[in-house]
């Protein structure tokens, strides 16, 4: 019973920790199909944001919760400026920007804060399970990813922003003609899905440490999920999430965790050859 | 004289040659008044953590020596060559080096790769190759050196320890090359001597972040030792979320590669405190020889200096026994220095008494089992004088003096 539950526990962060890493990326490509090759960086660059402001003396829930997605954010809003706007329409161009906005992101953190591991250590103790344990701040973690994907959802269906986002989405030139100012809400777009990315950043901080290459471990498996989600905007890469996290979780533990990584990229393969569009084409139909 | 075309290619095929053979029969250092000597490490990139400090411990070795007269009258001259975490570079400046600096010594190589790498290129062009970091033991060969501890001189003193204190069930989790299978071996051939048992090998990719599945499939083998030879940065998280997971203080960790990348200061004390490791040196080591040391470190490099470990030390011990072996052979020649270190000469330094041990090519020292507290570490036993493993008696350049693979530990 009590393996059954660390068993559950896995499990469960498995499809988080995608989850949490990907909600940016799905937001920036979902909505803008803007391939952002520095996602990595943007997660890693909410890590320091937290790691930096906490070793200053900053609460460490202030320095997750507001202080690494204010940072990115802003980061986001000037990488927009700069480089995305000027980019829109052209997949490959921007790929390639991205990639090398990535390249500079890792060299200039490298450069100002060493290449070293920083972190802090992860808050809130642990709770046993019988004979096993389990970290409190991973149960939390747990939960504020379903709580971002919640409110993302919400958001999107629920709010006149959410109503104008996907309208600029779907037609970006009758949005236009409705009066929307569509640069307006790419770039506000941008700069939430950057801010999230920080935010996952900030929350890995404890439990992974932060180094200015981590981007690197990240962004293949965002991608992974999000392609492999399709269309649907959060429910589809969250249902990629569910079926790609137990996969990894279960075969690591029961096999090796080469064999747990091995499979989640070749269930994505599959996937994508009987949905070439993502699983949420099922109920989108392939929109 | 009448220059034909192919008396003049003959000729300067002639001179060119006499050049090329008189650059090698007349060293560089027979007529200056310095030698030169090859710092080759990793000074940037993702490895400098272990590549600063040991070069920095061949510059005190440097100047320590220099402060004393110098080597045979002549004064050492340290060049130094930046790796960059790139393999590439090691054959290049190895052969930089050997050709255009003429140093009589090359020192570095830290990681396997890097070693690999570096000591075919010494080999030929004979310029004897020191090598100064821990390792997964095995490297018997004539050219190179090994001056710190080889595999079976951590592993065996570490697991006699904790199979004796700690318990028998032993799980390891490793990261996923070369060494840590090889020292995956180690802990078989250890449980079968000291009947203990090895419940699991479980290897993991080197980016790896997230130990989640790996810290429940320890809770639910139970063992009494976690023997952890996870490497580099992502794999700190490992003790992260062991620490997190509440299982630090339940659960011993050993380990014969932490703080070799100074782990103990980069995580917090909270989720170190109790790790047992053991190396040949550290930092708190309580003898005379030691404070001598570290007074050179600080005035070199200042208060703030990196912590000096087990892996770094190297880069001070491996240039002291070279240069106590110059100063007994009366000569740079590597045949002449080489002898001296095979015929076993002892050196006392801060890590106690080092004897180079002629066989095997590596050095008998004592090893020290040490934990960690707050981040500073203490002595928990020393062990005197552990002599390099012979595999077997197939480590022995004398008798195989043409001997360049790597050796394997067998159960």
């Amino acid at each position: 019973m009590d393996q059954f539950v660390i068993l559950c526990f896995a499990v469960v962060n498995s499809i988080a920790l995608l989850a949490l890493i990907s909600l940016g990326l799905a937001i920036i490509f979902g909505m803008m199909r803007v391939i952002n090759f520095a996602h990595g960086e943007f997660v890693m660059l909410g890590g320091y944001a937290t790691v930096i402001a906490n070793h200053a003396g900053v609460n460490l829930w202030l320095s997750m919760l507001v202080v690494a997605p204010m940072v990115v954010g802003m980061i986001g809003a000037v990488v927009e400026l700069l480089i995305i706007r000027r980019l829109y329409g052209h997949l490959v161009t921007t790929m390639l920007a991205t990639w090398g906005l990535s390249l500079f992101l890792i060299g200039a953190v490298t450069a100002v804060f060493g290449n070293t591991t920083m972190g802090v250590s992860a808050p809130l103790g642990n709770i046993p399970v019988g004979a096993y344990s389990i970290g409190a701040y991973q149960l939390l973690l747990i939960a504020i990813t379903a709580l971002l994907v919640v409110c993302s959802l919400l958001a999107l269906h629920w709010t006149k922003y959410g109503l104008i986002a996907r309208a600029a989405m779907q037609n970006s030139e009758m949005a236009t003609t409705l009066g929307i100012d569509c640069d307006r809400v790419y770039a506000a777009t941008f700069i939430i899905g950057a801010a999230i990315s920080g935010l996952a950043g900030a929350l890995l901080a404890p439990i992974s440490g932060v180094l200015p290459h981590m981007g690197a471990a990240y962004v293949a498996r965002a991608f992974v999920t999000v392609i492999s989600g399709g269309g649907a905007l959060i429910t589809g890469f969250l249902s990629a999430a569910t079926i790609l996290g137990p996969v990894e979780a279960l075969l690591s533990y029961f096999a090796t965790p080469v064999v747990g990584q091995a499979s989640l990229l070749l269930l994505a393969v599959i996937i994508l050859r009987l949905f070439p569009t993502g699983v949420s084409s099922l109920w989108t139909g392939g929109r | 004289m009448k220059l034909s075309r192919r008396t003049f290619l003959a000729s300067s095929a002639a001179i060119s040659a006499a050049s090329i053979a008189g650059s090698f029969a007349d060293r560089a250092w027979a007529a200056s008044d310095t030698v030169a000597i090859a710092s080759l490490h990793d000074l940037s990139g993702p490895l400098d953590i272990y590549g600063v400090p040991s070069n920095l411990c061949m510059k005190v070795a440097v100047e320590e020596i220099n402060a004393a007269g110098g080597l045979l009258g002549k004064k050492v001259e340290l060049k130094v060559y930046d790796g960059q975490s790139d393999i590439t570079k090691y054959p290049q400046y190895a052969q930089k080096a050997a050709l255009n600096d003429r140093v009589v010594m090359v020192q570095g190589a830290l990681s396997g790769a890097a070693r690999e790498a570096t000591r075919p290129v010494l080999r030929k062009y004979k310029i004897p190759f020191i090598y100064g970091s821990f390792y997964e033991g095995g490297l018997c060969e004539k050219n190179s050196f090994c001056v710190n501890t080889g595999g079976n001189q951590q592993v065996v003193p570490l697991l006699e320890w904790s199979f004796k204190n700690l318990g028998k069930k032993l799980y390891y989790i490793a990261s996923d090359y070369n060494a840590p299978r090889n020292f995956g071996i180690w802990n078989h051939v250890m449980a079968k001597r000291q009947g203990g048992e090895v419940l699991a090998d479980d290897y993991y990719p080197l980016d790896v972040t997230d130990f989640t599945a790996a810290i429940a499939k320890i809770q639910a083998a139970k063992p009494d030792i976690v023997h952890s030879c996870l490497v580099g940065g992502p794999a700190m998280s490992f003790y992260r979320q062991w620490a997190a997971a509440g299982m630090l203080k339940k659960i011993p960790i050993i380990s014969i590669v932490f703080a070799a990348g100074n782990e103990h200061e980069v995580l917090a004390p909270e989720e170190t405190d109790g790790v047992i490791v053991a190396y040949n040196y550290f930092q708190e080591l309580d003898t005379s020889k030691n404070k001598e040391f570290l007074a050179k470190v600080e005035a070199l490099a200042g208060k703030n200096h990196p912590y000096i470990n087990g892996e770094v030390f190297g880069g001070y011990s491996g240039v002291m026994l070279w240069a106590e072996a110059v100063k007994r052979a009366g000569s740079f020649e590597r045949e002449a220095v080489l002898a001296v270190l095979e015929s076993g000469i002892r050196w006392e330094g801060p890590a106690g008494v080092m004897t180079t041990d002629g066989p095997t090519h590596n050095t008998t020292q004592d090893v020290h089992i040490i934990t960690v507290k707050n981040r500073v570490w203490s002595l928990i036993e020393k062990r005197e004088q552990i002599p390099p493993d012979t595999y077997g008696g197939k480590c022995n350049v004398f008798t195989n003096p043409n001997q360049t693979d790597f050796l394997m530990p067998q159960i």
